[in-house]
């Protein structure tokens, strides 16, 4: 996140242009706005300004899961393809850098390399020891990088949504669709899940089963109050489970809606026509910023969060 | 007395739009209120980070990965919100 804003342009020398294109931008600026609010006017003067509401059109059903191969248990739906492309796309991008490292590297790798180290570095270094540290880094960078291509490869529009098609020359495509994996709730589930039973795999295994439990009280506090306490530490940690993996689902699955709702989702529910126009320019600004900051962010604190409770599940005191 | 009134009312099609009026006002609370409790935290989060970098600008750095740390877990609490109203109006 701070290594894009770094790259800004701040040590270039007086540019002797620089009140011509200033103006140009605010020219440019100037003729969007114009572009923007005539857009507006026009669109109502001849669509009118009030719509009759359209009900066929039942936006959750943009993220319903219809099967496409049923296999039981097994069954293949929209979310596990996203599930394995983003497998997918993790797995063969970071094997690819991998297998071609250089000593001169080239940009590619100076961004994986960057990314490796605010993983290692920062998120498992900075909360935990040397020895967990080479332990568990693995895992923790793997559910990085998984759950920051899952959320980056929700917001390239893929021909997935099968609930409606496009005709083309006769054939029929599926439409476009934004989706993610991670913006269904069994996914971060899941992975919160394993988050869970790896801490306290590695609490017990630290301080063996009945230390760890006598772990979660902290030192100094004596009967009644222990027991209250003890019960509501065990809360707190299935508590943890919920907040991480709602924490996940509920970011993306909004940014999601938001966005269907700006790029138009809203004008046609409303049957307006002027509204769509009107609410484009706050679609783009929300996409940019799902894409610049939450995707990489959202992938930042469950890996943070999961490398704080592993270090908290060993802590000789709590 | 008001409980057989409104066993009347949920038999009569005023119900369903009572029902829904109760949906609505679920949505709005549960987005509406945890978006103010989230911008209220997020505010005091980015001012405090802001006093503390210009007190202290060697410790930009982790300053800033904690900063980022309070913003997720503070935007996530109007999260729950939003689900709780999203699971009222469509759900239940």
């Amino acid at each position: 996140m701070s290594a894009v804003a770094s790259k800004s342009p701040a040590l270039t020398p007086e540019d002797p242009g620089k009140p011509e294109s200033t103006g140009a931008v605010k020219t440019t600026l100037l003729i969007l706005g114009g572009v923007w609010i005539g857009g507006i006017v026009l669109l109502g003067l001849i669509y009118g300004f009030s719509g009759t509401r359209n009900n066929s059109f039942e936006p959750q059903n943009e993220f319903k899961l219809s099967q496409w191969v049923n296999l039981g248990v097994f069954s293949v739906n929209k979310a596990v393809l996203y599930l394995i492309l983003a497998s997918l796309a993790t797995c063969i991008s970071m094997i690819y850098v991998a297998r071609r490292m250089q000593a001169r590297p080239n940009k590619v790798q100076t961004a994986v390399e960057a990314l490796y180290e605010l993983m290692h570095d920062n998120i498992a270094g900075g909360n935990l020891d040397r020895k967990m540290t080479a332990r568990w880094f693995p895992f923790i960078g793997t559910l990085f990088l998984f759950i920051m291509f899952s959320n980056l490869i929700g917001y390239i529009p893929l021909p997935t949504n099968t609930e409606h098609y496009i005709h083309v020359f006769g054939f029929s495509f599926p439409a476009f669709s934004l989706y993610a994996a991670t913006a269904n709730l069994s996914i971060p589930l899941v992975l919160a899940l394993m988050v869970f039973i790896s801490y306290t795999y590695e609490g017990v295994r630290a301080k063996g089963p009945i230390g760890y439990l006598k772990g979660l009280v902290p030192g100094g506090v004596t009967g009644a109050m222990a027991i209250f306490i003890f019960f509501l530490e065990v809360l707190s940690n299935v508590m943890r489970l919920m907040s991480l993996s709602i924490r996940l689902f509920a970011n993306i699955l909004a940014g999601h809606l938001i966005i269907l709702f700006m790029a138009g989702a809203l004008a046609v529910i409303l049957g307006t026509a002027w509204l769509g126009w009107f609410t484009i320019p706050f679609g783009i600004l929300l996409f940019a910023f799902e894409v610049g900051l939450v995707a990489a962010l959202q992938a930042f604190i469950f890996a943070t969060l999961t490398a704080i409770y592993l270090g908290g599940a060993v802590a000789e005191d709590h | 007395m008001h409980i057989p009134f409104l066993f009347v009312l949920a038999a009569t099609e005023s119900g369903e739009f009572i029902a829904k009026a109760g949906k609505s006002i679920g949505l709005g609370v549960g987005g509406g209120l945890g978006a103010v409790g989230a911008g209220v935290g997020i505010g005091i989060i980015f001012g405090k980070a802001i006093e503390a970098i210009t007190r202290q600008p060697e410790m930009r750095d982790e300053i800033t990965q904690l900063q980022w740390l309070g913003f997720a877990l503070t935007e996530a609490c109007f999260f729950y919100g939003l689900v709780a109203g999203l699971l009222a109006a469509f759900i239940v």
